[in-house]
């Protein structure tokens, strides 16, 4: 089991190695191959490694790390069901962006460092995901953070992409303090930092002690994974590659917030204060998410919302307790989102570079194809019935209706209420993508978007196959029990501390709620195709104020970045020009001019005493001599006395 | 007879005192070099009056190296003085400047 492991990590980062060192000397077509088959074959090992383990748990330490005193860190592994389905999930959407992107690279300059950050990501994911202990974890935490910053900003030219890349990197960085923070603390309150330690001993912890841990995780957990409120780097990071989209900003990195939160949920859990926050911020950021993603005009950034939506459904399923249903959410959500960027991606790319769905239109006969493949993700994420989202989203909701307190009644009717809007902006993308003719006001665009022969890669399209399959088919990983289902990933979760249990609700009441939400999903999407389908819409509503103040407060995001501009930034700024013009340039520089000045003055004067008349020197040295020995006489005679 | 300390003393007082005058008053560097030796001798005299005066022969000795470092002090200085003639053409003191302030 150790080499499996070992190998499992040590692969990608030997790929990413290997490109960082000698890629450039490589062809292009062995850069791919090396990079491609590191990731393969990591997959084939965690299959490897999940079918071995089957429900045991693995701690074993790899090497070594560093030691100072008695606080000794190593390379520990800790491979549990939760560590196997992640890394499964993981390598298995990393294996496919890879190849996917070999072709959408192709005629990209800079491969080599694509696939080195792409690999260096994959090996950092699954320390994530594996690590045994926090310091190792918060390595490879770091280290997505450094890769996203590389491969948002992969083309740096652009400045919306180098900013875009900046504020994604300063903006997770305000949670990874928390999560220092929260480290520390462990280290303090639990005296150890292992997973297994910490959850053992999480009981012990008092209460205020175990909240003010929870909390600093959670924050971890909301810089990574964009919730609100510091979701505002998720749609901007949207400038680079779209591959990238689809692995890191979509199917794994803003996940492993919710991973980091059901790894230590015993610790979250001795806190109820902590569990209902985590709800409330899913709720609030579902909202926020679904009503943006609602009138987005570019495809891409349709997507980071809605993404920013369904990681909202993990956090409340989290503070609902209910962790065999967050990772059921959070791998249908990998599978069905990833399979959609790869899908817009191909979109983009055989429209020569448009976003803006409202010049797209009418692909329906082009890409044939890519029609049935953005169909199956759009049904997913709109949890149109029968697909993996909707299994998986029916299964938070029920979670958190059965919760107790009143509160989570609230946030039940709060989400419940965003559900209904999944599906509408769901089906507009892709009713408005395939359906309809493209938006009429071509003239004023310079370029027009729609090519006659749109063209796309085969490879691409045939990396989002199986991607689309699992979009539809992962509901059977947990088949609820009143579809003659056995909930296995509940049952393979059984292990995990926690709260991985069966929700014991009523088949009635889970047959009536999937009812439902599946009459719903139906009538949003006969909605969505009264609104997008047929006729071509315009894009922005002209007469009614209010409704054109919601409209632009929904695509701005609320402003949220407006927000910060104006309360945090800007201020910010402020300070720092004082600082810089009144503080260091008005007083220490100022200072430091004025005594130097001073020292000048003092030099003009005393060098007057140079006078360059030796007799002088000598009538001053004489009279000083005989003054000091005046003095000494003078003294000693009185000493004498 | 034996002439009494004192008066060994005033005379040293004295030529110290006409040798420092002589040292800061003139320009000539001759001059100044003569006030120096004066100076140094006025010492040595002082040195071995209080050597007859308390029976002790370490002020004899100091006599001694007085003159020593004088024969010393008077070879450095004069070759100095003819490396400042050369410069200067002048064996005024007052010709030497260069670091005035």
């Amino acid at each position: 089991m150790k080499p499996v492991l070992f190998l499992l990590i040590s692969f990608p980062l030997l790929s990413a190695l290997i490109l960082a060192l000698i890629g450039r000397c490589l062809s292009r077509r062995t850069v791919e191959t090396i990079a491609c088959t590191a990731v393969v074959a990591a997959f084939v090992l965690a299959l490897t490694a999940f079918l071995l383990s089957g429900q045991k748990v693995q701690s074993l330490t790899l090497a070594q790390w560093f030691s100072a005193g008695s606080f000794q860190v190593d390379m520990d592994i800790y491979y549990d069901p939760l560590a196997a389905i992640m890394a499964l999930m993981v390598t298995f959407v990393s294996s496919l962006v890879h190849i996917y992107s070999v072709a959408y690279m192709r005629r990209e300059g800079g491969y080599v460092r694509y696939f080195c950050f792409l690999n260096l990501f994959v090996f950092a994911m699954l320390v994530i995901v594996t690590a045994g202990n926090l310091v190792f974890l918060y390595l490879g935490w770091e280290t997505v953070g450094l890769c996203s910053y590389a491969l948002i900003g992969f083309w740096y030219e652009k400045p919306e992409a180098a900013n875009a890349s900046a504020k994604a990197f300063v903006v997770t960085r305000l949670g990874d303090v928390a999560f220092g923070i929260a480290i520390a603390l462990c280290w303090i309150n639990l005296g150890h930092l292992s997973v297994s330690g910490i959850n053992d001993s999480a009981a012990s912890l008092d209460s205020q002690a175990a909240g003010i841990i929870g909390f600093l995780l959670l924050l971890a957990a909301i810089g990574k994974s964009a919730q609100l409120p510091l979701a505002v780097w998720l749609p901007d990071a949207m400038a680079g590659p779209t591959p990238v989209s689809a692995l890191i900003h979509a199917a794994t990195m803003v996940t492993a917030g919710v991973y980091l939160l059901m790894r230590f949920f015993p610790v979250i859990q001795g806190s109820p204060l902590v569990m209902a926050l985590i709800a409330c911020i899913g709720v609030i950021t579902i909202c926020f998410g679904a009503l943006a993603a609602l009138v987005q005009k570019d495809i891409k950034r349709i997507l980071a919302y809605s993404t920013i939506s369904q990681v909202g459904y993990m956090f409340l399923a989290v503070g609902a307790g209910d962790l065999a249903g967050s990772l059921f959410h959070l791998i249908s959500h990998a599978f069905f989102k990833s399979l959609l960027f790869l899908a817009a991606g191909c979109v983009i790319h055989a429209l020569h570079e448009e976003q803006d769905i409202f010049r797209m239109g009418g692909l329906r006969q082009k890409l044939p194809q890519l029609f049935w493949l953005f169909l199956a993700g759009t049904a997913a994420l709109g949890a149109f019935p029968l697909t993996s989202g909707f299994f998986s989203k029916d299964r938070i909701l029920l979670a958190v209706f059965l919760q107790p307190q009143a509160i989570y009644k609230v946030l039940w009717t709060i989400a419940a209420m965003a559900a209904v809007i999944t599906p509408l902006y769901a089906f507009r993308l892709f009713f408005v993508v395939f359906f309809g003719q493209p938006h009429a006001d071509r003239s004023q665009a310079p370029a027009p978007a729609p090519v006659s022969h749109p063209s796309v890669p085969n490879l691409m399209t045939w990396a989002l196959w199986p991607l689309a399959v699992l979009s539809l088919f992962a509901g059977f990983l947990n088949l609820p029990v009143n579809w003659a289902g056995n909930e296995w990933l509940t049952h393979y979760l059984a292990m995990l501390p926690g709260a991985a249990r069966e929700l014991h609700a009523s088949p009635e009441m889970e047959s009536t709620m999937q009812l439902g939400s599946a009459l719903i999903t139906i009538v949003m999407v006969i909605f969505a195709w009264i609104f997008y389908g047929s006729r071509i819409q315009p894009s922005e509503c002209n007469d009614e104020t209010f409704q054109k103040k919601l409209h632009t407060l929904f695509l701005n995001g609320f402003y949220l970045d407006q927000f910060y501009q104006t309360w945090i930034i800007a201020p910010y700024r402020k300070t720092a020009e004082f600082l810089w013009h009144k503080v260091d340039a008005g007083w220490v520089d100022a200072g430091l001019d004025q005594s130097a000045r001073s020292f000048l003055t003092l030099a003009e004067r005393l060098r007057l005493w140079t006078t360059g008349r030796v007799s002088q020197y000598v009538s001053m040295m004489v009279t000083g001599f005989t003054l000091i020995l005046c003095s000494l006489t003078v003294t000693w005679w009185y000493l004498q006395i | 007879m034996t002439i009494p300390f004192t008066h060994i003393l005033f005379l040293a007082i004295l030529l110290f005192a006409m040798g420092a005058a002589c040292a800061m008053t003139r320009k000539n560097l001759f001059m100044i070099l003569i006030g120096v030796e004066v100076m140094l001798n006025a010492a040595g005299i002082a040195f071995v009056a209080a050597a007859m005066r308390w029976q002790d022969m370490n002020g004899q000795i100091m006599a001694l190296f007085v003159m020593t470092v004088a024969a010393a002090e008077i070879a450095v200085a004069l070759a100095l003085i003819v490396c400042i003639q050369r410069r200067t053409r002048y064996t005024n003191v007052d010709h030497c400047s260069m670091l005035k302030g």
